[in-house]
Order: C-alpha cells, then sequence, then structure tokens
C-alpha cells in the first residue's frame, strides 16, 4: 500500500485513551487513592471515564497549567497530591499517574518518595502518546505494582502447583478455571489485576503464570525474568482450551493422567455446547479490549463467518497464536492498532450480519440497519472461558443475530428522513 | 475557608474530581455541533477520544462526533518532530477523504500540542490555505472560558460584516448550548417556547442548530439570549445588541418575558402570554404550594452543585421563592466564598443535605458516606446521565414545574422507604422488639436518641424513631443490661449521634 494511502485510511485510530486502562487496574484496588499529574483537560475525561468505567473513588491531582509548567512547580504540586491522597483513611498505596503533559514536563522517578505514612508510593507513566492503547496501559500499571510488591518474595516459598492467572477477566471465570485445576492436582494462586495488594504479593509466589490475554509484555517479561514458566494462549474455544490445558499442566509439572482427563472432559463438554449452539452468519469482531482475537475463535468454531478482526493492541509474540489459528479458519484479515476507517472498508468487503466493535463502528452498522453491539460493554460482562464461557457468549451472540429485523426497521424509520442540514460549500 | 484547603502548600492548588475541562473541550464543543465545520484536534489519541467519543457518549448521548479528527501524536513528534509534519498529513487526508472543499477545516491546539510549541497559523496558511488554527489555551483556560472565546472568534473570523445590518424586529438569537452542556435539549425547548409566548421569533440558534455559513446571520436579531450563564455574553457584547439570559424560577422568568416584551415591542402579547402560563404551565407549582407537598418545603434543606446560570437559578427559586433553606451552593465556575470539589467532599460527609443537586461527584460523596435518605438530583456534568427528553428543564416556568415535581417525587420515595413493610427481616425485628418502657433510658441517651432521629427527613421521623430505638435496645439486650446510658447509644448508632 502506498504512503498516501496508508495515511488517508488511517484517520480515527480507535482506542479508549489508553491511561484510562491503567486508572482502572489501580482506582479498583483498595487502600490505592491515586494521584494524577496532568492538566485539566485530560483530568476532566479521565476522570469522567474512571467513575463510569472504574470505580466511584475520588481522584486528586495539582493544578499542572502554563503558571506552574513554567514555575518549574510540578514536582511540589505532585507532593501535594501524593501527601493528600495519603491521608485517605486506610490509604496503603498511592500510585502517582504521569500522563502526557507531565512526561514531556519530566517527570522524576528519583524525586519521589517510596513511602508517605503507611501508603507505598509508585510511579506509573502512561502518556498517551506513547502507550497505543488501553489495553497495554493495563500492563503498564500491573507490571509497575509487581515490581514494587513481587520483586522480593522468593519464588521457592510459594506452592508449587499454584497458577497465576493474568487479565481483567469476569468474576465466574477464575472459579471455573480453579474447578478445573483442582481436577489435575492444582489450583490457581492468584488472578491479577485484583483488588487486593497482597495479590501482587502473593503473584510472586506462583509456580506458572498463564497471560490469559495477549497485551500483558511487561508483568510476563518480569516474571520470566524471575524464572517463572509461562502458559501462553487461552482457554477460549474447544481447541485452544485443549492446548491450554495441556500447556498448564507441562508448566506446573502435573500427573499427566489427570491432565489427560481434565482434557477429555472439557472436550466432551464443549461438543455439547457447539452442537446445541450453532451460530450462523458473517461476525465482525472489531474491538479495542485486546482480547478480540480469542473472541473471533470462539465464533468461529461455534460456526460463524469471521472474515475481519481488528484490536487496538500492536502484533506480539502473545498474539502469533491465535492470528494463525484464525488466518487457517477463514479470517481473511486481521488487523493491529485499527482505525475506523479500516474497520468501514472491511464492512464494505466483507458484509455483516453482526458487527461487535467500538461505540463509532457499532453506531455506523446500525446506520446500515445491522446488529451492531459496543464490544466493550457487552462481551466484557460475561464469562468467557472453557466449556461455560463459550456457552454464555454464544447465547449472547444467538441472541444478537435473532434482533436483526429490529435493527431494520429502526434503520428505515430513522433513515428516511434527513435528519440534519447538508452542508454547502464554504464560500 | 476549610481545613483541606489550609494544609495546601503555598503556589500549589490541588483539584479534587475535577468539575470543568479545558480550552480545548470547550471550544471543540463550540464548533463541531456546525455541520459544516470539521476540526482537527492536534492531541494525543487519549484527547481525541475521550472528547470525541468516550465522554460525549455519556453527556450528550450521541454516539461519537462525527467531524472531529485527531493528529494522533506519538512520542517522536513530542522530542523529535513537533507536530506540524501530522497536522499537514490530518488536514490533507480530511480533505481528501471526508470534506471535499464542502467544510471549514479548523484546527484546535490542545495541551500537550501548547506545551511543545505547536502554533500552526503561519504553516496552514503557506500549505493549507482556507485552513484555520485556533490556539485553545488549553493550558489556561477552562471549557466555560473556552465556549466564549471561540464563540467571538467565530464572529470575527466568519461573521462581523464590514457594514452595519440593521436588525430584522422581533427577532432573537439564542446563544448556546453547545456539546457538552448538561440538560441543554429540555432547557432549550423551554426557551424557545418563552420567546414565541412573548412574541419573539427564533433567528438563530447559535452553534447548536447553525451553520457556520450561517455566522453572518447573528447581526440580524434584533435581541440576543444566552442560555448558560457560563459562556456567551462575549458574542453578545461583540453583537452590541440588547441581551438576556436564560431566566430560572417564577420571578426572573416573570421579569424575563415581560423585558422580552419591551424589547421586542410585543409588550401586549407578553402581557397575555404570562397571564395564560399562569393558567396553564405554571398551576401545578400554585397547586403543590396548596397543597400538604408545599408544607414539607420549609424543613427540607438543599444542597448545590451546578453550573454558574443553574447554581444562581436553583438557589433563588429554592431559597428565595420556595423558602426551601440553602446547605451550601457551589457554582461552576466558583466564585469567591463557594466550596470547592475538596470542600464539598467534606460537607457531604459530615452530614448531607435531604435534597441534594448535583454531578457523579457528589454521587461518590454520598457513596463514600453511605448516606441513606439523600434525595439526589442530576444537575450538572461530569456524570454519566441522559437528558435528551424535551421535557425535563431546569429553565424557565416548565423548569419550576419539573424541578418542583423532582424534589417531591424524590421525598415520595423516601418516604415510602421509612415506612413500615412486611418481610421476612421485618418479622424477625418485630418478635424481638418489646413492649416501650423494658429498658431505663437516661436522659443523656433520650438525647443522643432524639438528636439521630432528628437527622431522618421530617415525615420519617415516627418510623425512624422506632427503628433506631430498636437497634439501641438489641444491643442491650445482647450486653444483658437493663438502663441504657449515652455510650450505649454511641454505639448502636455510631455516626448517626455525633
Amino acid at each position: 500500500m502506498a504512503d498516501q494511502n496508508e495515511q488517508s485510511c488511517k484517520l480515527h485510530p480507535q482506542t479508549m485513551c489508553p491511561a484510562f486502562g491503567a486508572l482502572r487496574v489501580l482506582t479498583r484496588i483498595e487502600g490505592a487513592h491515586p494521584a494524577m499529574i496532568t492538566d485539566t483537560g485530560c483530568l476532566y475525561g479521565l476522570t469522567f471515564v474512571t467513575h463510569f468505567y472504574g470505580a466511584r473513588k475520588s481522584l486528586i491531582a495539582p493544578q499542572l497549567g502554563t503558571k506552574e509548567l513554567t514555575s518549574g512547580t510540578m514536582m511540589e504540586g505532585t507532593y501535594a497530591a501524593i501527601n493528600k491522597a495519603a491521608e485517605e483513611p486506610g490509604c496503603r498505596l498511592v500510585p502517582v499517574i504521569s500522563l502526557c503533559v507531565a512526561e514531556t514536563q519530566g517527570m522524576s522517578e528519583e524525586l519521589l518518595p517510596k513511602k508517605v505514612g503507611n501508603a507505598d508510593v509508585v510511579l506509573v507513566r502512561v502518556p498517551a502518546y506513547a502507550i497505543h492503547s488501553h489495553p497495554e496501559a493495563k500492563d503498564v500499571a500491573v507490571s509497575a505494582l509487581l515490581r514494587r510488591y513481587a520483586a522480593d518474595v522468593n519464588p521457592d516459598e510459594g506452592e508449587e502447583k499454584t497458577l497465576l492467572l493474568l487479565g481483567e477477566i469476569f468474576p465466574a471465570d477464575p472459579i471455573a478455571i480453579d474447578a478445573l485445576l483442582r481436577k489435575m492436582g492444582a489450583s490457581v494462586g492468584v488472578a491479577l489485576p485484583s483488588r487486593s495488594i497482597d495479590d501482587f504479593i502473593r503473584a510472586g509466589e506462583c509456580g506458572a503464570v498463564a497471560a490469559l490475554h495477549p497485551f500483558y509484555r511487561g508483568s510476563v517479561g518480569f516474571l520470566r525474568e524471575r524464572g517463572m514458566p509461562v502458559v501462553g494462549g487461552a482457554p477460549i474455544g474447544r481447541d485452544a482450551t485443549t492446548a491450554w490445558i495441556k500447556s498448564v499442566g507441562s508448566a506446573l509439572k502435573l500427573d499427566p493422567a489427570l491432565v489427560a482427563r481434565a482434557v477429555e472432559e472439557e472436550r466432551a463438554t464443549s461438543d455439547a455446547v457447539l452442537r446445541a449452539q450453532p451460530l450462523s452468519g458473517t461476525i465482525m469482531v472489531t474491538g479495542y479490549e485486546g482480547n478480540e482475537l480469542g473472541y473471533a475463535k470462539l465464533l468461529v468454531e461455534a460456526g460463524a463467518n469471521v472474515p475481519y478482526v481488528s484490536t487496538s493492541i500492536g502484533q506480539g509474540v502473545l498474539t502469533a497464536g491465535d492470528e494463525a489459528w484464525l488466518k487457517a479458519h477463514g479470517t481473511k484479515r486481521v488487523v493491529y492498532r485499527k482505525s475506523l476507517e479500516e474497520d468501514v472498508a472491511a464492512l464494505d468487503e466483507f458484509g455483516a450480519d453482526l458487527v461487535i466493535g467500538t461505540t463509532p463502528f457499532a453506531a455506523i452498522a446500525k446506520e446500515r440497519g445491522i446488529p451492531g453491539v459496543y464490544f466493550t460493554n457487552m462481551l466484557s460482562v460475561r464469562p468467557f472461558f472453557l466449556s461455560g464461557g463459550m456457552a454464555a457468549t454464544i447465547g449472547l451472540i444467538k441472541g444478537l443475530l435473532d434482533r436483526t429485523p429490529r435493527y431494520k426497521f429502526m434503520e428505515e424509520f430513522f433513515t428516511v428522513l434527513p435528519n440534519r442540514p447538508q452542508p454547502a460549500t464554504v464560500s | 475557608m476549610t481545613t483541606e484547603q489550609q494544609k495546601k502548600p503555598d503556589g500549589v492548588t490541588l483539584i479534587r474530581d475535577l468539575s470543568d475541562s479545558s480550552g480545548y473541550w470547550g471550544s471543540t464543543y463550540t464548533l463541531t455541533p456546525m455541520t459544516d465545520v470539521h476540526v482537527i484536534c492536534d492531541a494525543p489519541l487519549g484527547c481525541f477520544n475521550l472528547l470525541g467519543t468516550a465522554c460525549v457518549d455519556y453527556t450528550d448521548s450521541i454516539p461519537h462526533i462525527e467531524n472531529l479528527t485527531p493528529t494522533a501524536i506519538t512520542e517522536t513528534d513530542v522530542t523529535v518532530h513537533g507536530t506540524a509534519g501530522i497536522t499537514l498529513k490530518a488536514v490533507q487526508g480530511v480533505e481528501r477523504e471526508i470534506t471535499h472543499g464542502l467544510k471549514q477545516i479548523i484546527v484546535v491546539s490542545t495541551a500537550e500540542s501548547e506545551q511543545i510549541g505547536s502554533d500552526h497559523t503561519d504553516m496552514l496558511a503557506k500549505h493549507a490555505p482556507g485552513t484555520r488554527f485556533y490556539y485553545s489555551a488549553s493550558l489556561e483556560e477552562d471549557e466555560w472560558q473556552g465556549r466564549d472565546r471561540a464563540l467571538k472568534w467565530l464572529w470575527a473570523e466568519f461573521g462581523a460584516p464590514g457594514t452595519l445590518v440593521a436588525p430584522t424586529p422581533g427577532t432573537v438569537n439564542i446563544i448556546g448550548p453547545t456539546y457538552g452542556c448538561f440538560n441543554a435539549g429540555a432547557d432549550l425547548h423551554e426557551l424557545k417556547r418563552l420567546v414565541q409566548g412573548a412574541g419573539g421569533t427564533i433567528n438563530l440558534i447559535y452553534p447548536y442548530q447553525s451553520l457556520l455559513r450561517d455566522t453572518p446571520r447573528l447581526a440580524e436579531a434584533a435581541v440576543n439570549i444566552v442560555l448558560h450563564k457560563e459562556y456567551g455574553s462575549g458574542l453578545c457584547a461583540d453583537l452590541g445588541r440588547p441581551w438576556l439570559a436564560a431566566p430560572f424560577g417564577i420571578q426572573d422568568t416573570t421579569a424575563f418575558i415581560t423585558r422580552l416584551g419591551d424589547l421586542l415591542g410585543t409588550h401586549a402579547q407578553a402581557e397575555a402570554f404570562l397571564a395564560e402560563e399562569k393558567r396553564t404551565t405554571l398551576q401545578p407549582v400554585w397547586d403543590l404550594w396548596r397543597g400538604p407537598q408545599g408544607d414539607w418545603l420549609g424543613s427540607m434543606a438543599v444542597g448545590i452543585v451546578a453550573g454558574r446560570g443553574y447554581a444562581d437559578g436553583l438557589r433563588r427559586y429554592l431559597g428565595d421563592e420556595l423558602g426551601m433553606p440553602i446547605a451550601f451552593c457551589a457554582g461552576r465556575p466558583a466564585m469567591p466564598g463557594e466550596p470547592d470539589n475538596l470542600a464539598v467532599r467534606e460537607i457531604i460527609h459530615k452530614g448531607a443535605p435531604p435534597v441534594l443537586f448535583g454531578s457523579v461527584n457528589e454521587q461518590i460523596y454520598l457513596a463514600e458516606a453511605e448516606t441513606r435518605g439523600t434525595n439526589f438530583i442530576a444537575a450538572a456534568n461530569p456524570g454519566a446521565f441522559v437528558r435528551r427528553a424535551l421535557g425535563t428543564p431546569f429553565v424557565g416556568y416548565s423548569g419550576t414545574v419539573w424541578i418542583l415535581q423532582e424534589i417531591v417525587n424524590g421525598f415520595y420515595n423516601t418516604l415510602a422507604g421509612f415506612l413500615p413493610v412486611e418481610t421476612e427481616r421485618s418479622k424477625r425485628q418485630a418478635a424481638q422488639e418489646g413492649p416501650a418502657g423494658r429498658y431505663a433510658w437516661s436522659p443523656e441517651a433520650s438525647l443522643l436518641l432524639q438528636r439521630a432521629v432528628d437527622q431522618a427527613p421530617y415525615v420519617a421521623r415516627i418510623s425512624a424513631s422506632r427503628e433506631l430505638r430498636l437497634a439501641v435496645e438489641q444491643l442491650a439486650k445482647a450486653r444483658d443490661l437493663k438502663a441504657i446510658g449515652p455510650d450505649l447509644v454511641t454505639e448502636a448508632l455510631g455516626t448517626l449521634t455525633r
């Protein structure tokens, strides 16, 4: 593709503000009171989405405008905000969230205290201009906390047969995974990101880590350096679940006979789910949460045609397996760091019976009478893993496909009349 | 000054849960309602997404702002290249793919681009003639200043005619709303109704229902009205015609209609409209005032956190006209002496009033304090509130009715929550509850109980009294005590007796 076309194709990159990923992880931790170091425009927007999607947690920040930037008082403001946050009853952790303007000004980690009162102070650098998607900022937050809390844990002290789950998942999913592990003589150690600071300490004691989402590069890198075996992929869909259970078995050195039996049992239930609820039709999986490839695999196994998958995260070692599987099973194109233009072009090219996308793209689908839903709100709030997750997800998708006539009616009703003035030439 | 404010070191201002955004937001929300404008924000992806999708989804209930494109500043732009290159690329891409010469492209600066000194005025004049650069002063101005200055800029750059234009008699411009203004649709609807009732004709609703190419026509109206006190007065001054602000409450609305009639030369029509309104739109206020509902108002304190216009309007209507005690009032932008969010949080934690107008921030403070029995009424951004129905105004006569209706309905709800209902739990409680007089209450203990009961809404106090007495007596029973002293009451009721 020529340079010029490339530019025109990517006018509207799709991601939540990357920093939000870190805020979501950090504000949900009990006893954590963030200090945000940024300008007011950024502060307003991030506070807004955090209060809607993260936690009902009050957020403190120093004023940071021209006056403070030119007089060089950013660090004084940062200290004041840290001290204020640390005064909150029961505060154990003050994440210092350093955003675009603060990073450009030069936020100095050396000048920050390590502790204020009973609270640990941890710098989390998440300038939107350097981190390209909000899932990847979750990794920045988790790895910052692991480096602070898990670094001094002696790995030999922990129980060998515990698995660290990495990835923000539906609350029922770790329970289902734990039940599976127990059949093989192992268990879930902790699931991160977690609401408990202590879980970040315990993470260092686990026998192996399963990166259930493919964007925890920094966290996985830290744990691997410590000698912790890494299980890639996730137990999503029939084929991947088989491979995943076997990988867990070898990472935790479990009894091969127990592992084989667990594989057989999951396979049998998965087959039953797939037999009972086959999907048909063409589905676009175009969210920005970073777990789109896994969803697409599940839908393909259930019988759907998924010609196009796009995500906001970057391509990497952890995405390679899913991409290869999808391309071997009929997916024509997998796009990373996607833009709205690429999604729309794919819709033009492949058509769809259902779009699971970002809000702008789901809106465009609905304008064409195609059922469309916001990936984040609809899919992230349901179980996803193992046979139970398959059943829940397939059930949801079937329900959405059945709603097609309503989307058609609304499109025809609302697009008959032009609902806004058409611009004419600017004189 | 609150204790929190006193602790701040010199030269540092702390912000809790920021209520007002920056000049970038205000100006972009002012420019983008006009569909013949396309804004390119010189911004990292985050500033584009938060303003154009993530927040506007929930403040304005639209899927996203379609005529907004980012330059998508990356790390090398910040450290090495600057943003001129990506800005020009974005302008060319938008021109080729979206606007095709049919729209005015305006590049708007953001805090990040301003920090690294990106002013594209000369670059655009040279390489993309016709495209305009707007410096949003995002590191200095708040969103209200941002809106006000953007409106002045629009008039100066795209409107102001060289020669004087005579106004068309009887016509009115409404200045505002823009995107990001709480409840704008319903308030605009009511304001239009008042203008037309007083005999006026709407010329432009600017910028919300206008095109950029309509801008010169701002000169045609005889009177301008700002929908939001927070912005628009700058443009009104430049337009040089008489101007008014949207009214709140009974007296201000009455004065507004009379004055508008005088300004438009439609005095008789305005007077007739007033008389008709009293018999129709306003009748519910008169009925509620005469009914039992009116009696409760004097004992129900109200806290107000809202934009300047709403805050002043609610204080006048609820405080001066209906006689509700005003617990506190915090307008945005704040006036000297008004509490900031650090102080508002402290006030709510110490004890929330039974009626509280506010944003998601105040909802969070109520939740943190585990407050029961406060009737929260959404009155401001930030927060996820759908306010697109036309029948929920705060402005004008319709506003007086809707606000009163909300207060009374909230009160009914609170009341219902205190009335007995038979559940498994209540039956267990009833079985535990002995006859009055089984325990000897000391006078100090009785006083503490009374103080806790006094914190319940007036009409709910009988139920609250029973509930709280039971809580104390159950603790006495558990401890095998026959006499109840103040310590036991404090222990049983905790913060309620403070």
